[in-house]
This record gives structure tokens, sequence and C-alpha cells, in this order.
């Protein structure tokens, strides 16, 4: 029965870390609006944490630099499990408008498997929500796989 | 200090301001640039679109088949900018950006809006076509040859009359008629600019 | 007590003390809903929604089920220990508080003991934040010690103001005395010699506690969280609910100095009436001054504790010697 309780409550206290991987503040201030009175991500049970080992969704923005790679995948891998990895906006998914860059490592998909991503550049606060639910259910789906 | 106490007690006890967003719809403005609908029979293979997008998400793949090319234009979202230039320049009106804005996919393929047409092969309109066809030994090869006086000319076989020369023709010496394919070009009225060759996408005028 | 004399009832009745009320298991559910009312409350303040009340217990269990990361470069054992160490001594303190009419464990000198006690859990940060071997938690371990002799002084001279007030000629150290003084009279905060330090005793149960404008130790947006920096999975479970606990702990605390008196005589209606005391007291010194402030730099806080709200515990201290 507590595992269950566990289990239930894994979705629904979800802390967010948030990786900004030479990202161009747009997808960043999206991020934070969703934190605002408007849309209150807390009121789902969502929560910045102040570093990724408190982490259950690392949410990634920008198109991973060169400069960035490094930390980012040191960043990821310091997330305990379970864990979801989210990307916002087109960037990290494909690099976007700086594909071709030398300066760009990415796409995320690279190095990291992505579980959820958020399309838009930048997303909406809503479509922002949307991902993050859709995160906290895969969250569910991996706590109820771990033994 | 004191000021803040108030207004965190009237707080308290007024509605807050938060939007009920996952259990209410909330409809993006009118104008959003959201998720990309290809109206893919209205689409005359320009590749206008492919050309200027800013994030290269627009490809395009073709397959022979008897009757024609089957032509399928890919959108890839996640390398979206949604700036609209690809709907911007679309003369036929073919690319649409709805007020969709619910993106959020598990899968990369759930990202990706695609259409399909046939390009039918240009054999019913030779009869029909310029006069050196008739006389000409190998007719599929209609070879234009750029023209001695630095004038534009067309190659019939390369273009897809989407009148985007004679839209950007600053003399308006170019006519275009996309239903009887025709393109006229009015030599008293050209000036020789090169405007019209470089706009054209599929590269036919020299 | 002779120790042959211990029979299985009174092994019984301590077990049930220690393990469910007013132990380890009354305090987690309390703690968890103070936590959870604090949250909601602050939300509200600041014209939000904000989450349910149960999101600390979803916090807590989700954290429970979470993968546990030990650092490389940590002190296994006091890595893991620490935070077990602070739950403890956190749940003996609270067996030393009279809720309502009852008191687990009375001495002569319970306000003693529980200033020790009440440094433990602080402590316990501190050791598991330096063991942790980050530079972030040993920032933040440093800043946790000043907060600490911060908070110290004024909390040391409420106590021996209220001991004085009840304790007639000399200073009683018996929370069972000044409570039962004080049921015997009326509660303290309606003694206006003592209203100053109820006032700093609302400053420093915050800053105990670590809530908002007086967290320089835990700072999440400066130094990720101090000494919680490299916690992950069920260690950091038991550090928030430790914190949690401690809002009830400081709160019963204030609750047996100041409003005591509050006994009926009944002891379910004494109990409901502490929690509700308890939770007023919640929203009024954490979520009220979280919602408006901004965080004190390390300096401030220092400043402040020893000058407004040490000054103000000595006046009341000063007033109760002689008027």
């Amino acid at each position: 029965m507590f595992k269950k309780l566990i289990d239930n409550a894994a979705s629904k206290s979800p802390w967010l870390f948030h990786i900004n991987a030479g990202s161009c503040n747009g997808c960043d201030i999206e991020l934070v609006a969703v934190l605002t009175p408007r849309y209150d991500a807390e009121r789902l049970g969502f929560k910045l944490a102040g570093t990724p080992r408190h982490a259950d969704i690392v949410v990634v923005s920008g198109p991973v630099t060169v400069q960035s790679l490094d930390r980012v995948l040191r960043t990821i891998e310091q997330v305990p499990e379970p864990r979801v990895i989210v990307t916002l906006g087109s960037c990290p998914r494909s690099c976007n408008v700086f594909k071709g860059s030398y300066a760009v490592a990415g796409p995320l998909d690279k190095y990291v498997p992505i579980d959820v991503s958020i399309a838009g550049c930048a997303p909406k606060p809503e479509a922002i929500i949307d991902g993050l639910a859709l995160a906290t259910k895969i969250l569910k789906e991996k706590r109820e796989a771990m033994k | 200090m004191l000021p803040f106490i108030k207004e965190a007690v009237q707080q308290l006890f007024s509605k807050p301001s938060t939007e009920k967003y996952p259990a209410a719809d909330a409809p993006a403005p009118e104008g959003y640039r959201g998720r990309i609908v290809f109206h893919a029979d209205k689409c005359i293979s320009c590749g206008m679109c492919e050309r200027v997008c800013a994030g290269g998400a627009i490809s395009t793949t073709s397959v022979e088949t008897e009757e024609g090319q089957l032509i399928t234009r890919r959108f890839f979202l996640g390398s979206c900018t949604f700036c609209a230039n690809c709907a911007d320049f679309c003369v036929k009106n073919a690319i649409e950006l709805t007020t969709d804005y619910h993106m959020v996919a598990r899968d990369e393929s759930e990202l990706i809006v695609e259409g399909t047409y046939l390009k039918k092969k240009p054999a019913p309109k030779k009869p029909a076509a310029k006069p050196e066809a008739a006389c000409s030994a190998e007719p599929e090869t209609p070879t234009v040859q750029p023209r001695d006086d630095g004038l534009p000319v067309s190659d019939p076989s390369k273009c897809v009359y989407c009148t985007l020369c004679a839209k950007k023709c600053p003399a308006g010496a170019i006519t275009v008629d996309r239903a009887a394919k025709t393109w006229a070009l009015d030599e008293d009225k050209c000036i020789g600019c090169g405007t019209c060759q470089e706009v054209c996408p599929k590269k036919c005028i020299m | 007590m002779d120790i042959m004399n211990i029979d299985i009832m009174d092994i019984l009745m301590y077990a049930v003390y220690i393990l469910i009320f007013p132990g380890l298991l009354f305090t987690c559910v309390f703690g968890l809903w103070l936590a959870g009312i604090d949250r909601k409350v602050v939300a509200r303040m600041q014209h939000r929604k904000g989450p349910p009340l149960a999101q600390p217990a979803y916090d807590f269990l989700k954290l429970l089920g979470k993968e546990c990361i030990v650092p490389d470069g940590a002190a296994r054992i006091t890595f893991l220990a620490a935070p077990w160490l602070g739950l403890a001594s956190l749940v003996v303190t609270v067996l030393f508080i009279p809720i309502g009419g009852l008191q687990a464990f009375g001495t002569g000198g319970d306000t003693v003991v529980i200033l020790y006690l009440l440094t433990i859990p602080t402590l316990a940060m501190i050791l598991g934040g330096s063991a942790s071997g980050s530079p972030f938690a040993g920032v933040g371990s440093s800043r946790t010690m000043v907060a600490i002799m911060s908070y110290e002084l004024p909390l040391i001279l409420i106590i021996l103001a209220v001991g004085k007030a009840a304790g007639g000629y000399g200073v009683t150290f018996s929370l069972g005395q000044i409570t039962l003084f004080q049921y015997l009279t009326a509660p303290f905060i309606l003694d206006w010699r003592l209203v100053p330090a109820a006032i700093a005793m609302l400053f420093v149960i915050p800053c105990e506690v670590g809530q908002h404008p007086f967290d320089v130790g835990e700072a999440e947006t400066e130094i990720c969280e101090g000494p919680l920096v490299e916690y992950s999975g069920a260690p950091l479970a038991v550090f928030k609910l430790s914190h949690a606990i401690k809002m009830f702990v400081m709160t019963a605390l204030f609750s047996a100095l100041f409003l005591g008196g509050v006994t009926t005589g009944m002891l379910w209606l004494d109990i409901v009436l502490t929690l509700a005391f308890c939770s007023v007291v919640t929203l009024v010194c954490m979520s009220l001054l979280h919602a408006i402030s901004a965080r004190f730099r390390v300096e401030q806080l220092f400043k402040f504790f020893w000058t407004v709200v040490s000054g103000l515990a000595l006046v009341s201290l000063l007033l109760v010697w002689f008027c």
C-alpha cells in the first residue's frame, strides 16, 4: 500500500530543473511565465528546484552549444532516477535556425533520449503546461517500471 | 512594509487571478502562429517555401510513378521558428499557420506535418507547346538558349507558371497565365534588371 | 525511577508517546499539514491558486521513491546519517512540549533541554552539508551557523523572560510549570510586559525553521539550497519532513510559552485548540512574512536579530524583572 502511495505521489510533485543550453532566452522567459500567478504551475505541484539532485524533470532550452554540451550532459547525469527530459522549443530538438553553425553541438537527442518535446518558438505557456503534464505521466510510468 | 501586508491580506480574500488552463480551454489570439496546415492540392511545387524557411524545417521528396511525380512536402515543427515566411511567400496560399499551439510530442513523428500530391507529366501539353518542339529531333529536351540581348527567357519544361516573376517584375513586363500555361515577355517594357531570374523558384529564367 | 519497576505497560506507554502521540506519527501529519496551509496561503496572498493542501505530503512521498545519490567526495556515513539525527532530535523535542495538558516527558529543566535539542536539527543539516563536499553546501553551512547565532540569543532571552514571569521569585525552566501558571492566571500573551517577547518570538520562529525572509542558509536561488544541495531521494525527504516538523515544534513552543493557559481539561479539545493556535501562528509569522518580503542578506539578518529582536526580548525581560 505504501508503495502505491509513493507511485501516486510520483506524478503529483514534479520538480523542475531548467538548463539553458545557449538559448536566446525566449523559451526561458515563457517557462518563468508558467510560474507566475496567471498560470501558477505550483497548483499542479510543479516547483523550480535549485539543484539537479532535487529535480524530476529536466527542461532543456537552447540548441546545445559546444561550450554548454559538457555541462548539460553532466547536469542531466546528476538528476536521480526516475527522470524525464523535456526539450523546450525547437532549438534542443533540431538546432532550429542555428543548424550547421560551428558553435552548435546539438541537437540534444544525439546524446540523450528526449522524452517530451514541446514545439514552438517560443512555446505558449499553455503549451508548456501541456508538455509538463505529459512529462508527469511519463514520470509515473517510469516510477512504476522501476523495481 | 505595512502597505504590503494590506495588499497580501486583500489578495488572500479575493479571487485568484490564475487561469484554469488544463481544465478549461484557452484559445490563442487571432493571428497567433501555431501548427502548420499544408493544403497539398493547392501546391504548384515552386519550392519557394523551402528556400525561404529560416529553420530549414521544410523538405521535399519525390517519387517517380507512371502518372507523374508523387511529391511529398514535409514540415518538421520541431525545427520551425513559426516565422510564417513560407506562408507569406506561397503564391497559392497552400501553407497556413493555425492558432493551434498544442504541439507536444513524445515522438518525433508527431511533430511532422506533411502533404502529398501528384505532379502530372507534361505529356498532354506537348502538341500545344512551342513551335520548336515540332521540328526538333528530341522533343524531350527543349533547351532554351539564353538570349543575346540580355532579356529574360523562360524554359517551358521547367516553368510551373507560379506567376512570381510577373509579380516581382518592376516594369510589369511579364505576363503569365496559369490556366493557359503561357509565359510572355513584353520586350519594350523589359529593363533587363534580372529580378525575375532572381526570384524564379525553379531557376528556369535565363 | 527504579529500572526494575518499569512494567510492560510503562514501556508500551512510552512507545506510544514516542512513535504515535505526540511523537513521530502525530508530528509528521501535523507538520505536513502546517507546511501545506503555509504554501497554500502564501500562494493565495500572492494572488495565485496555490498547490493542494497535501502537496508537502506528496513531495515527501515522491522523494522517498527517488534514487538516492551519494557523491564521490562525500563522507558516506555522516552524509546519510545526518538527516535521521535531525529528525530523531525533533521528535524527542516534541515530547518535552506540553500539547494541551499533556506533556510526555516533564522535567525541571524543559526549556534548557529544548534549547539544546532545537539546535541539533540545524547542526545535523550543517553536518550533512559539510559531509557532502560541495562548495555550495559549505557556503550554506557557514550561513546557517550565522543564522543559529542570530536567533539563539533572543530565544534565550525570551525563555528567561517567560520563566521569570511564571517563576515568581526565581526563574523556572519547567514548561509544565509555565503552562500551569498560565492555566491558573491568564495566558502570557495578555500580559503587557511579555508582549515584546511574544513579538520577538514571532521573528525567531521563521528563522529557526528556515522560512523565507530568513532562509539565508538554504537560499535556493543563489546557493542552490545550501546544505541540501547534494541530497536526493530518501535523505532529502527526511530533511523536508524535519523542516515541516520544525514548523510544528516552534509553533507549539510558542503556544506553550504564550498561549499555554488554554487548557480546558479535556485532552481532545486541548489538542484541537493547540493545533488551531499553531496554524494561526504559522500563518501570521511565516506565511505573511514569506509573501511580502524578500530574503535578508546574511549580515542584515545578524544585525536585525541582535538589535531589533534581541532588543524586544530584552525589554520584556527587564519589564518582568523590575515591574
